[in-house]
């Protein structure tokens, strides 16, 4: 790493350009809504700003325990869909990385060309699969029914009752496939960026010194592909963690994430001071969490992301 | 608007300042277009909440050309608007809504005098001078409906109590309510006796205990799609806007439709101009084009709404006047409300609905 | 594309063991290609349902009524459709450009420059990321008031370029973090300039990540909803608006229809370029 100093001119033209779009047009809106945290809502849903209407009101009130629930609960589902997410997401990023280089880019297409549809249509189409009579229940039953069907042709009584469709959908789970499914990518990507640059003759080294496939995919691989395992549960973390959709439309009447509750202060409750405060809190404990990081990085000498 | 500003309400006036220098800017832009206004006009509504040839017959006949954008529901509409118009000469929001911006100078007081067809509303006040826009100021009747049960005839005999979605375990597991907070708050007030616009901290208590209560039975909390959950079987009793089940039944003759004996939220959206909309005198001809009668008929025999347009109606399909679904009787309207602004209150209704949530 | 890079060395030939499976060919093996395919079962199954029924004769796509291409016609003949449609693909494909080249800059001036307050600089680099779609949608909304920037095409493809530049920044950025400085240093001292480094040792190295970069610049394009409601303004709506807006009133087979006409489109667009910029790639490695 060079120190910027040394070379003033490419560091400027590197950094300066995103960095100032993102002063421009990141930053500067963000200040605007991070004034209006400390303002107040008024009864029609304007924001008062007025000195004396100035106050930590907002971020007091988003730590009333009711508030707090929905965030343990959000947090809870963001784990277990990222824990998920890299379940799913090592083997298909190993595949990928490790596949001939002709299908390499075709595998990744593959990955990505999901979600070229919204993420409304998508949602409804997990509705489709996963309802009473949808793709899901129509497959057991006819499962159901062949078995039923068979024994029946050998003169044996039905052994499974009538078909009773499961209930996949409105509840936690739903939420969850649906969350995992909407960010299986995020974890991919930096996995796959991570495991294809991946230094081959340590893995060589590994199996030559005798160590079994399992060891070395546990002892060198993973180890050596931190970077973008940090990366990809990091961003599938924060990306589940603010998840709205996907809760509305697949959960249960008890589904409510902290993005939900985001998304009705800005929306019907026009709380846009109190929204805005919870956005932040969300953001103050990301951005601890990330500093955290970069330090223990940092005295480990590695990288940061 | 200025002016009004100074006069006092220094309360919302941070607010209002952005919101009034982005109107003011916009509008001395179109005041030097005033004199010629350019062929154009941007309509900001629902998506095929409109006739199929409304667009077409106004282009025609006026040679201004419509550019028409779509936002999904009232909150967004208003969140949209509220920094500031961004260029819409033409917008739909409901009831409250309209009072609400009514009262945040959103909304352009429309010239009478140049909307002939005006006189075509029914003189019911319900229509001619609603509570939310005293006099049509600020607007014009568009459509109207109500929420009712939306309900699977096979499976559910005579659903006449809102008792049976929100008291009940006779349909456990197969009760879809509304993601709406004031609706669905509402009704449960309605069904324990109360106004659907309480501001009494007990009554609301005891509606939010009462959904608490039917959480278990309850299967979701529908995001206005309670009409697919009816047709794909997988509840059998669901809390809906009329239009949606009254389409469902189209397709579906099992499916019903029926106000509760309770009564019900009766809404009404409306044709406003808001504040600095580019292409006002194009907006009040689209008004005028709106509430004729041979227009507007076109629109309620597409999509199935009541209109509040009594020449209209002598051209609706009979077979729609006579569907209580669409037209409810004067009684069901009279047992019914519609939504207010609950002002200061509205915080209390929020905190209640994100309790029932999380419960 | 050309994804070989220049450091990832071919698996020796010494050893080869049974059949034609190297050790380090882990797709080639049947517990890996389970694996794939379970995945791919997962990413698939609701795209191919959503696919079928946009063939199906019935408005409600709940059983198979039958075969019909209406609904085809009905989304080439809804202009509104089409409007939105464009106004999505152009938006995409600019701020897909301008995001992956801006992102990956930045992804590898954080990688290779020490300056002072990196951590905190770094971390209001993932600020995008993290903050709530909705909030960040507000503000734009706000900036844009405040500054009476008219609401347009214009405002939603800047919003898109400003959320999309950290998503590319963190792709890059990991991929980078392997990247040996000594290859440059050996480029230089093999009389090569800062230029000719950059272009023909640390840019082909880089390409895979600012690639899958840009893929989820454009994935994050097309797909968002919030914030590009809140910078849309006369003449801008987007396909997802247009989405969103049809749930009101039932989202119709149209819509299937649509969304199949877009994977074909955008698939058909990568494709072409992935081809055309591995041919150009290919010659320059």
């Amino acid at each position: 790493m060079q120190n910027w100093r040394r070379n003033k001119f490419a560091f400027s033209v590197l950094f300066l350009p995103p960095a100032a779009w993102l002063v421009i047009f990141f930053t500067l809106p963000l200040a605007i809504v991070w004034v209006y945290s400390f303002g107040a809502r008024g009864p029609l849903g304007e924001i008062i700003l007025d000195w004396s209407a100035v106050s930590l009101g907002n971020y007091a009130r988003s730590l009333e325990w009711i508030n707090l629930e929905i965030v343990a609960k959000s947090i809870w589902i963001a784990v277990v869909a990222t824990a998920i997410c890299i379940g799913l997401g090592f083997p298909l990023a190993m595949g990928i990385a490790f596949a001939s280089p002709r299908y390499r880019n075709i595998l990744l297409l593959l990955v990505i060309l999901p979600f070229w549809t919204n993420l409304l249509i998508r949602t409804y189409a997990w509705i489709a699969v996963l309802r009473e009579r949808g793709h899901v229940n129509f497959a057991l039953e006819w499962l159901h029914d062949t078995i039923n069907g068979g024994l029946a042709v050998l003169g044996l009584p039905a052994l499974l009752g009538a078909f009773e469709p499961l209930q996949l959908l409105y509840n936690q789970n739903a939420v969850i496939i649906g969350i995992v499914y909407v960010n299986l990518p995020f974890m991919v990507l930096p996995l796959y960026a991570t495991l294809e640059k991946l230094d081959r003759s340590y893995l060589e080294a590994s199996l030559d010194l005798g160590a079994g496939q399992w060891r070395t995919l546990f002892s060198v691989t993973v180890p050596l592909s931190l970077p973008g395992i940090s990366t990809g549960v990091l961003l599938t973390f924060i990306l589940a963690l603010g998840s709205f959709l996907t809760p509305d439309l697949l959960g249960g009447p008890d589904s409510i994430m902290i993005g939900n509750l985001i998304a009705q202060q800005f929306g019907s409750a026009r709380d846009w001071p109190f929204g805005a405060a919870l956005s932040f809190l969300l953001m103050y404990a990301t951005f601890i969490i990330l500093w955290v990081k970069a330090m223990v990085a940092k005295r480990e000498g590695g990288s940061a992301f | 608007m200025m002016n009004r500003i100074k006069a006092g309400r220094v309360t919302r006036r941070d607010f209002l300042v952005g919101a009034a220098a982005a109107g003011v800017a916009i509008g001395a832009h179109s005041r030097i277009a005033r004199s010629a206004e350019e062929k154009k006009l941007n309509v900001y509504n629902w998506d095929t909440y409109i006739g199929e040839t409304t667009l077409s017959t106004f282009t025609g006949s006026t040679g201004i050309e419509v550019q028409y954008d779509f936002y999904a529901n009232n909150d967004e509409l208003f969140a949209k608007l509220k920094a500031g118009n961004p260029g819409y000469d033409v917008i739909i929001p409901s009831d409250s809504y309209v009072a609400d911006m009514i009262s945040l100078d959103m909304l352009m007081a429309i010239d009478h005098g140049k909307i002939p067809n005006l006189k075509h509303i029914d003189s019911d006040p319900n229509f001619s001078n609603p509570p939310f826009n005293p006099g049509l100021k600020y607007g014009v009747p568009y459509l109207w409906g109500t929420i009712g049960i939306g309900y699977r005839k096979s499976k559910v005999e005579n659903p006449d109590s809102w008792g049976l979605l929100l008291d009940s375990d006779k349909y456990s597991g197969r009760i879809a309510l509304m993601a709406d907070a004031r609706s669905v708050m509402g009704l449960a007030l309605k069904y324990l006796g109360f106004s659907m616009n309480s501001q009494n901290q007990a009554e609301l208590d005891k509606a939010r205990d009462l959904l608490i209560k039917q959480k278990v039975h309850i299967k979701t909390f529908a995001e206005d799609n309670g009409q697919d959950l009816l047709l794909s079987g997988e509840c059998d009793i669901v809390m809906e806007w009329n239009g949606d089940i009254i389409h469902a039944a189209e397709e579906d003759d099992d499916v019903g439709y029926v106000v509760p004996k309770e009564g019900t939220q009766v809404w009404i959206d409306n044709v406003c101009i808001p504040v600095g909309a580019p292409h006002p005198e194009n907006a009040l001809l689209f008004l005028n084009h709106l509430l004729d009668p041979q227009v507007n008929a076109e629109i309620a025999n597409t999509i199935k709404y009541a209109t509040p347009n009594k020449a209209a109606r002598e051209l609706v399909s009979p077979e729609d006047l006579a569907n209580p679904a669409i037209y409810p009787t004067p009684e069901v309207v009279a047992r019914s409300e519609s939504l207010v602004s609950v002002g200061e209150f509205t915080p209390a209704y929020d905190k209640a609905w994100t309790e029932v949530q999380a419960a | 594309m050309s994804i070989s890079t220049a450091t990832a060395t071919p698996a020796p030939r010494l050893r080869r063991p049974r059949r034609d499976i190297g050790p380090l060919d882990y797709t080639k093996r049947a517990w890996m290609r389970l694996l794939l395919a379970v995945n791919f079962v997962f990413l698939y199954f609701p795209i191919v349902a959503l696919i079928a029924f946009s063939f199906n004769d019935s408005k409600r796509n709940i059983t198979w009524q039958g075969f019909t291409f209406k609904y085809y016609t009905q989304a080439f003949n809804n202009n509104a459709l089409q409007d939105a449609f464009t106004n999505s693909l152009m938006i995409a494909a600019i701020s897909t450009a301008v995001s992956t080249v801006l992102g990956t800059m930045l992804g590898v001036a954080l990688h290779r420059y020490r300056f002072p307050a990196k951590d905190v600089v770094e971390s209001w680099v993932h600020l995008p990321i993290v903050i709530p779609e909705i909030c960040m949608g507000v503000a734009m909304l706000a900036l844009f008031a405040l500054i009476k920037f008219p609401l347009g095409l214009a405002t939603v493809i800047v919003s898109h370029i400003a959320f999309s530049i950290p998503f590319v920044a963190v792709v890059v950025r990991a991929r980078m973090a392997g990247f040996d400085l000594s290859l440059e240093e050996a480029s230089r001292d093999l009389g090569a300039n800062q230029w000719q480094t950059f272009w023909n040792v640390t840019f082909p190295y880089l390409i895979p990540g600012a690639v899958a970069g840009g893929l989820l610049a454009l994935t994050l394009s097309l797909d968002d909803f919030v914030i590009t409601f809140f910078t849309s303004g006369p003449g801008s709506t987007t396909f997802p608006i247009k989405i969103y807006s049809m749930v009101r009133f039932s989202v119709t087979p149209e819509v299937n229809a649509a969304s199949t006409i877009l994977i074909v489109l955008t698939l058909t667009l990568t494709v072409v370029a992935m081809a055309m910029q591995g041919r150009g790639g290919n010659k320059k490695i």
